[in-house]
């Protein structure tokens, strides 16, 4: 049975078990599709050119062998497992590329990937360290050009009504998502951890307008649905993406229920949304610098450790609050600086809220996942007493 | 990993007098640093920037202390591992940077004695600073890692300073190179203010102007150092340029520097006007990328005895940059603007041959591609370091590049700038004796090319 036949949380398991499958489908569609790293490129101007954004993953299922004469075994392996396929040709359905400094990772394996792994039309995103103004004057300059190379690319311009369009359906869509994490807050949660995650990752890989609708009847399903989860202790993750179900599966079937995610496949792209702006690359340049809220981007010190640790960290004390999580895991992926140099800071935040955390590195493969197992268990069984 | 204390550390005997000479410049910035906050004057903690923010943060009577160099200090002397211990222990990971490590594993301590240096911390330690200079160039450990130390240095603010990193297509689109500068200058300006700020006193343009003559001038002859040693035989090696690299890379604005620069100039001058090499047999010449295992710099001297192997350019990062064309400075008086300019020149500057080669990036890669032709550069040799992910990203893809569009073969020794069991000399010489072989090899490929070396 295809997608086109299934509806709501079957269809995102169908997309999401075959992304490379719907991908090439859409193109057989006459569509356009750009790979884009991470969650800081605006697909909203790929939108706005009806070309299709997909978000770039990499496969915990399987072992890194390409990549590595490319990008060593220092570099999360996150980026080389994403390299990884494209060297193998997973991601040959590309018409474009669009590389970004999103952190260090994403940078150089952008710029290593457009060497080797060629497409039609490429583009590097250079994203700013902060968000102070001049910073978001420079970003949206930059996206000047990005808009200019993707209409050279498409033989057309973007209207500004086909540019607000295209990001009010993405604030749509962010809505729709948030949509979703308000019924995570019940106890048990009305959809799982393992459910969001299919959910998200089939709509990285759809027409906004088709994620959308997805999102719609997903919405409506689980309404309609019987709770079909247990009470457990209720988990946040903060950190390094997720992209395989096998690891929120193996959380969730340790004790803990998964209620929200502060990473990149999580809240981080959805929590807010972008402004109508005068000019409207000016409200995308502040969105993604100011609310992507990802500790890649700089923000100015406080005044002391307490207080900057509440700059950079305080809305998790709003999701611990309106989530009612009991414990959160730090999800560190080997090698992720971003992150890594934040597991200190983070226990200290939350544990001054008298949040228990869980931290573990982890080499981002699912055959090693089952030895982490009783590490989750532990950790659901101190935070249920 | 197994502790073990039995790796040997291997020191270079240098060729360069003036080599020998350099390590003065290390132990002045710390003990410098000491002295002046005994003195009163307010200490900054910077990451290297490549100059963008040290002329400004001194000039407004800041001393400035980098513990990435630090960080070397404690790997050299040994003396690097109660700290890494410490961070540990603390919790985070073990595979961050290891300069990093070492930094916050020394903060932890400084913090734990009341902000007093401890007793016995090598070189003198660092002395308490009132800002922490952060950069986002090359590396996210370089504000992240300045962020996370608000745990040790509570009150200390960190400054993260701006320096776009375009893609080698993006640099050339239209007016896009001014478009970052004007960025950086704006930020710059931020910077100042921020500075006036937490200083309660004015930047002295005038101060920083005559820095910044002075840093330029010290640029250039190091820069020039860098021409002499084209020539065949090559009269100056790696192991002499990372000692004589301290002051250029940190101290450029000291005259110190200039004059110390000025006497290397004429000892590498002398040698090539006399046919003489740095080493005694020259029979190959390679090109070193990126960070040195600092622990064993005789390693290379070792190569050289014998193979015959002179490593004739090195560390792109490390090295100053060819002067900036003289339009680009036209009419250019504020001192900001200068700065960026620099700065942004190093790290842009090789997107020409970026451009030519098709290869991205430009920085850490395309240089290599310039100075293979330029010192007709037989190998390539990769060190991928555990500590410095910056420095190791972009390696396998300069060697492929190398081998493939210069008929330039790599060899790869892994190794680290701070850990020395990661490092097995022997492994390295059993790889470079196979690897004698394949450059002559590929020799034979560049001349049936009709390559000029
Ligand atoms: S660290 Fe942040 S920027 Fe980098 S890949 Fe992860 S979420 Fe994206
Ligand atoms: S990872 Fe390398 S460039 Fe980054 S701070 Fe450490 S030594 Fe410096």
């Amino acid at each position: 049975m295809s997608a086109d036949n299934k509806k709501g949380l079957a269809k995102a398991q169908e997309i999401y078990n075959n992304r490379g499958k719907y991908a090439r489908s859409l193109k057989e569609q006459g569509k356009k599709v750009f790979g884009y790293f991470c969650c800081y490129p605006p697909i909203e101007l790929l939108t706005a050119l009806d070309i299709i954004p997909v978000r770039i993953l990499g496969d915990m299922d399987q072992p890194v062998t390409l990549a590595d004469n490319y990008l060593p075994p220092v570099m999360c392996i996150f980026c080389r497992s994403a390299f990884d396929l494209g060297m193998k040709g997973k991601y040959d359905y590309f018409d474009g590329f669009v590389g970004a400094h999103a952190c260090d990772g994403a940078e150089r394996t952008s710029f290593i990937w457009t060497n080797y792994i060629k497409t039609p039309c490429n583009f590097h995103l250079d994203i700013p360290h902060t968000a102070h103004d001049a910073a978001v004057d420079f970003f949206r300059e930059q996206l000047e050009y990005f808009q200019k190379e993707l209409e050279k690319f498409a033989g057309r311009d973007i209207t500004p009504d086909e540019l607000r369009n295209a990001t009010m359906a993405h604030n749509r869509q962010r809505a729709l998502v948030r949509e979703i994490y308000s019924l995570r807050k019940p106890d048990p949660p009305l959809i799982s951890g393992t459910e969001m995650l299919t959910v998200l990752i089939a709509t990285m890989g759809m027409s906004v307008h088709e994620g959308n609708l997805l999102l719609e009847e997903v919405i409506q399903e689980i309404k309609q649905r019987e709770n079909v989860h247990e009470k457990k202790s209720r988990l946040m993750i903060w950190g390094s993406l997720i992209d395989n179900a096998a690891f929120t599966e193996l959380i969730e079937s340790s004790g803990l229920n998964i209620v929200i995610e502060d990473t990149a496949i999580g809240t981080r792209p959805f929590w807010h949304d972008i402004r109508d702006t005068e000019n409207p690359l000016q409200g995308i340049a502040e969105h993604y610098l100011k609310e992507v809220l990802c500790p890649r981007t700089f923000r100015d010190s406080g005044k002391n450790y307490e207080h900057d640790s509440e700059l950079r960290f305080g809305y998790l004390k709003d999701f611990a609050k309106h989530w009612k999580v009991n414990g959160v895991f730090a999800n560190i992926i080997r090698n992720c600086d971003i992150h890594g140099y934040e597991v200190p800071v983070i226990k200290d935040y939350l544990n001054g809220l008298g949040i228990p955390v869980l931290v573990i590195e982890q080499d981002y493969s699912t055959a090693s996942l089952e030895s982490l197992r009783t590490r989750f268990q532990a950790f659901a069984e101190t935070i249920s007493s | 990993m197994e502790k073990d204390n039995s790796v040997k550390t291997m020191k270079s005997a240098k060729t360069l007098k003036t080599a020998r000479e350099a390590g003065y410049f290390g132990k002045k910035m710390l003990t410098d640093a000491i002295k002046a906050q005994e003195e009163g004057h307010p200490i900054g903690w910077s990451m290297v920037s490549w100059w963008q923010g040290d002329f400004i943060a001194k000039a407004m009577g800041m001393h400035l202390v980098y513990p990435e160099n630090y960080g070397a200090f404690c790997a050299a002397v040994r003396q690097a591992e109660p700290y890494l211990e410490i961070a540990d222990s603390e919790g985070f990971p073990n595979n961050l940077c290891g300069y990093a490590r070492n930094c916050l594993g020394f903060a932890k301590s400084l913090r734990d004695n009341n902000y007093v240096i401890p007793e016995g911390a090598p070189g003198g330690g660092l002395a308490r600073p009132v800002l922490l200079l952060a950069s986002g160039t090359a590396c996210d450990a370089r504000y992240k890692w300045f962020q996370s130390l608000g745990r040790y240095l509570n009150d200390v603010p960190v400054w993260n300073l701006e320096m776009p990193q375009s893609g080698v297509k993006e640099y050339y689109l239209k007016d896009n190179k001014e478009k970052n500068l004007r960025f950086v200058v704006k930020e710059l300006r931020n910077f100042v203010s921020f500075m006036e700020n937490l200083l309660k006193r004015k930047l002295d343009h005038d101060k920083l102007k005559v820095m910044l003559d002075q840093a330029l001038k010290t640029l250039n002859i190091a820069w020039q150092v860098d021409l002499l040693r084209r020539a065949v035989p090559s009269p100056m090696v790696s192991q002499d340029f990372w000692s004589v690299m301290i002051p250029h890379f940190y101290l450029p604005d000291d005259p110190e520097a200039y004059s110390f620069y000025e006497r290397v100039y004429a000892e590498v001058k002398e040698r090539v006007d006399n046919g003489i090499g740095a080493i005694p047999n020259e029979k190959y010449r390679m090109m070193f990328s990126e960070l040195p295992p600092w622990h064993s710099i005789g390693f290379f001297d070792e190569l050289s005895k014998r193979y015959g192997i002179a490593m004739v350019m090195e560390s792109w990062n490390y090295h100053a940059p060819t002067p900036m064309p003289e339009e680009e400075l036209d009419g250019v008086t504020d001192p900001l603007e200068i700065i960026a300019r620099l700065t942004y020149h190093k790290w842009m500057e090789h997107n020409e041959v970026a451009r030519e080669f098709d290869t991205s990036p430009g920085f850490f890669n395309a240089a290599y591609l310039k100075w293979a032709k330029e010192y007709r550069a037989d190998g390539f040799f990769a060190h991928p370091l555990m500590s410095c992910r910056p420095a190791t990203y972009t390696l396998m893809h300069t060697r492929n590049s190398l081998e493939e569009k210069l008929k330039v073969p790599g060899v790869v020794v892994p190794g680290d700038i701070i850990d020395l069991r990661v490092f097995n000399a022997d492994e390295g010489f059993s790889k470079v004796e196979a690897f004698v072989e394949t450059m002559d090899h590929y020799r034979d490929l560049r001349k049936q090319a009709g390559m000029a070396w």
